[in-house]
């Protein structure tokens, strides 16, 4: 652990974005005293000489420990861009499921092919691709009726390709695939389970065998050795429901990819790194259907061409054009994002056979994608896309210090590090109240707010809307709703009572249906959209 | 104010700096056949390889002689071998494998091109899909490139780097060179200028919708019975209208002239190595984003977060910007992410 008489900068380098906060221990316990990001092809030092600078302007007493800030200890993480890997097996269906554990599991997929006559050049060429690090061949174990004579051919090109190049790639044989281990003795093997078709994002064992091959790619291409961003990410989360003894979400949506994790007190429920749900997916530049993912969720009135320019300029350089419109195209590419992660998030069924518990009591988003946006934006895109009944604390993980921490070795480290930081690192975006099942009529209901402090406030629930209710941070308050026909929040009931905290964005009371309904043509899409988002953007050009 | 006194030290982006020696790959597809080896020094336009037009896979029954090996050149008609049964090669290509049930796939095709150097350079690896050159001059990265890699003599069509190259300025005296178009160009000046004997376009921007247009336009010259010339269109820095990066602009002044090329991986202007570019002061900077873009300045001071459009906070700076565009000098506060450090 680091010497907590001293101050400490984390630091965590994005694929984008470089974020760095400083760390200090005032009155007796670790403070964040300040943050700041910047582009990540920008130099570090300089970001850490101005965060002691703007530190010791505020806090002058503490000129002396930051004088010579050099020296300061720094806990980092890295996140790098994921591992590539060349999908092939016999049929559609498996290299559908390949692609899906692959995809899940942080790597990014060059290339996904069932055997057949059509697609022997494109095989050939990606397993003679120079860059092709890792190559997956799987197929049901034992290959079924079907699969034997395509997987056959299948091996046949395979070898043929790879005996060609001078250096041989990694290759994951899962499932019935392992029969042609002794026709690939020049390749580096490792033999994988078979894909299950769409599972779980905890129990396929194939997808927690890629996850440890992608970290191991991406620790062995990394020269500064600094530990993953993404798993520490995943760590860090898993201590803090420890911490809480609660359950605790984190979406984090980068660059490169997105992580997500659900942890309980007991460790981590599920966790998957997509590639395909990236702030800006590379394949926008080529393909107008991946940047009109992004527009569905976009306000911005413009003709639909310069849009999709804006969405590849977005990919080119993550940081720029933040401002203005440019805030809010990077939270429409991060509601697109949120949705990928929530497309596929399967959690297992529960011990006793009850279906998966998909609640978290507090959900923290995390990226610099978040930064640029106001709170209460920031809570609707999380319930737009993240959708599910119940009530929830939000919180943003601003400073970007969950994966340094998270990169702390030791947990009692890093839950001293969570406890004293836990106010100052997480700004609190409120709550939300997602309630389905509220009727229009005569009785549609109402929402009875009372605070810790004895101050009530009641309001008319209005069905399939979202309505914003001052809830400052530090309160607490007691939150009943009343409905004649019952409103569901994983419960129904007629009478429903919940707690929940403050925050910047007060507290969200979102009545719209699961999964939410949009319009299909694009002008009353943005409409729509844009009455919801518009109240909840400060600073006011519209 | 932050107490960051150097705005030299500025957190500040560094914009495309020259590359020198630039290593370049020119991929190769599955018939394509390599007429250089390692170590070999090539000059600009020597071809290094003959690519096989339209190609596709073929289908031959081997009928029982032995499996040729894996990446064999093929030649249209010749033997591959059997005593009762004569089985001949299915055309001019490579073999790629043999199936279970003893039939030869094969990528063949009826026409040839050859694929010329894009710079001077020494061949380091010929490998199965790529061959790797060390280019002897200097090179300046753009944001993607597509069509073939290409070289011919630097003609910059535009005075300035925030102009667009109109189409009527696009002639045959175009014919052979790589011209340099300004801040963006559409789809009409693209086929003129590929219409003209024009080798490659070097661009600040492109509209996506015209990039896709020019691609299929492409596909359809490449499907043409009659070979045409490679051509190549590199853009420089980005989607929609934007202006010539400052160092890249100035170097392909001081290149004007002279024979260039274009790489396609990694997507570069590759530029003689006698290029020489003025060292620019640490201060200098350049507007990459916003209603600024593509305007020059110095940047005088840090002045620390502001709230921006939108309710955005960011760290900003206070830049001298030159007259440009249309636009008088001015100072303006810039966001720092929005700027981009000249020198390097």
């Amino acid at each position: 652990m680091t010497d907590r008489r001293q101050a400490v900068f984390t630091v965590d380098h994005g694929t984008a974005s470089t974020a760095a906060a400083l760390v200090a221990t005032v009155g007796g316990r670790s403070r964040l005293l300040g943050a700041a990001a910047q582009p990540a092809g920008a130099p570090v030092e300089p970001l850490l000489a101005g965060l002691a600078d703007d530190v010791v302007t505020h806090v002058p007493e503490l000129a002396g420990r930051l004088a010579d800030w050099q020296a300061l200890a720094r806990i980092e993480s890295a996140t790098r861009r994921p591992p590539a890997m060349l999908i092939v097996a016999p049929t559609e269906n498996a290299a559908t499921s390949l692609a899906w554990a692959a995809r899940t599991s942080g790597w990014r997929v060059t290339g996904s092919h069932a055997a057949e006559a059509s697609t022997v050049v494109a095989i050939t060429e990606g397993l003679l691709d120079p860059d092709l690090e890792t190559v997956m061949i799987g197929a049901a174990d034992p290959p079924s009726v079907v699969e034997r004579g395509p997987l056959a051919d299948l091996l046949n090109m395979v070898v043929a390709a790879l005996g060609r190049r001078r250096d041989w790639p990694e290759v994951v044989l899962a499932g019935g695939a392992v029969e042609a281990a002794d026709r690939l003795e020049g390749a580096d093997l490792i033999f994988a389970p078979q894909a299950a078709y769409r599972a779980d994002v905890t129990r396929d064992p194939l997808r927690a065998l890629l996850e440890r091959l992608a970290a191991v790619h991406t620790d062995a291409r990394d020269a500064t050795a600094l530990p993953d961003g993404r798993r520490a990410l995943a760590t860090a989360t898993a201590s803090l429901a420890g911490l809480l003894d609660r359950r605790v979400e984190l979406v984090d949506v980068g660059a490169s990819a997105s992580t997500r994790v659900l942890a309980d007190p007991q460790g981590i429920v599920g966790h998957v790194v997509r590639v395909d749900a990236a702030l800006a997916p590379p394949e926008a530049i080529g393909d107008d259907a991946v940047a009109d993912r992004v527009l569905a969720w976009s306000t911005i009135r413009a003709d639909p061409a310069s849009l999709r320019d804006r969405v590849r300029n977005l990919v080119v350089a993550p940081w720029r054009d933040a401002a203005g419109d440019g805030a809010r195209l990077r939270l429409a590419a991060a509601r697109a994002a949120l949705s990928r992660l929530d497309d596929g998030w399967r959690l297992p069924e529960r011990p006793d056979g009850a279906p998966p518990d998909y609640s978290a009591d507090l959900l923290v988003v995390s990226g610099g994608a978040f930064a640029v946006a106001p709170a209460p934006a920031i809570s609707l895109a999380l319930v737009d896309t993240l959708r599910r009944p119940g009530a929830m604390a939000l919180a943003f993980d601003h400073a970007r210090v969950l994966a340094p921490i998270g990169a702390l070795a030791d947990e009692a480290d890093r839950r001293q590090l969570l406890v004293d930081l836990l106010e100052d690192a997480l700004t609190p975006l409120g709550s939300a109240i997602v309630a389905t099942g509220v009727h229009a009529g005569r009785h549609r209901g109402s929402l009875k707010l009372t605070t810790t402090d004895g101050a009530s406030d009641q309001v008319e629930l209005v069905p399939g809307s979202v309505q914003l209710l001052d809830l400052p941070p530090g309160l607490v308050a007691a939150a009943e709703l009343t409905t004649r026909d019952g409103a569901w929040l994983g419960v129904r009931s007629h009478h429903l009572a919940v707690e929940v905290a403050g925050g910047l964005g007060g507290l969200l009371v979102d009545t719209r249906e699961i999964p939410l309904r949009l319009p299909d043509r694009p002008e009353r899409r943005r409409d729509l959209l844009d009455a919801w988002q518009r109240p909840l953007w400060s600073g006011g050009d519209g | 104010m932050t107490m960051l006194a150097d705005t030299l030290d500025a957190p500040v982006v560094a914009a495309a700096s020259a590359i020198v020696e630039p290593t370049v790959r020119i991929r190769l597809g599955l018939g394509d056949r390599p007429l250089v080896t390692a170590g070999v020094h090539v000059r600009a336009g020597d071809p290094i390889a003959e690519r096989l037009r339209d190609g596709g896979m073929a289908e031959t029954r081997l009928g029982g002689i032995q499996e040729p090996e894996p990446g064999m050149l093929l030649e249209a008609g010749a033997p591959l071998g059997g005593k009762r049964r004569r089985v001949a090669s299915p055309g001019r290509g490579r073999t790629i494998y043999v199936t279970p049930g003893g039939t030869l796939r094969s990528v063949v095709g009826r026409h040839q091109e050859t694929v010329g150097a894009p710079a001077a350079g020494v061949v380091l690896d010929v490998q199965a899909t790529a061959i790797v050159l060390r280019t002897d001059g200097i090179g300046y990265a753009g944001t993607l490139m597509t069509g073939d890699p290409t070289v011919g003599r630097l003609m910059v069509g535009v005075a300035r780097p925030d102009d667009e190259l109109p189409v009527a300025a696009i002639d045959v005296t175009g014919a052979g060179a790589i011209v340099v178009a300004g801040a963006r160009i559409d789809v009409e000046a693209l086929t003129r200028a590929r219409a003209m004997g024009v080798r490659g376009v070097v661009v600040g921007g492109v509209v996506g919708r015209d990039l896709r247009s020019f691609a299929a336009s492409e596909a359809r010259q490449r499907a043409a019975i009659h070979a045409s010339p490679a051509f190549a269109l590199l853009v420089l820095d980005g989607f929609g209208k934007r202006p010539i990066p400052p160092g890249v602009w100035a170097a392909l002044i001081e290149a004007e002239g002279r024979e260039v090329g274009i790489a396609a991986d990694p997507a570069m202007i590759l530029l003689d190595a006698a290029t020489a570019i003025a060292p620019i002061g640490r201060d200098r900077v350049r507007a990459a984003a916003g209603e600024l873009t593509g305007r020059t300045g110095r940047l005088i001071e840090i002045v620390g977060r502001r709230r921006l459009p939108a309710g955005v906070m960011a760290v900003v700076g206070r830049v001298a910007f030159e007259a440009g565009g249309g636009q008088p000098p001015e100072e303006r506060l810039v966001a720092l992410a929005d700027l981009e450090r000249l020198a390097t």
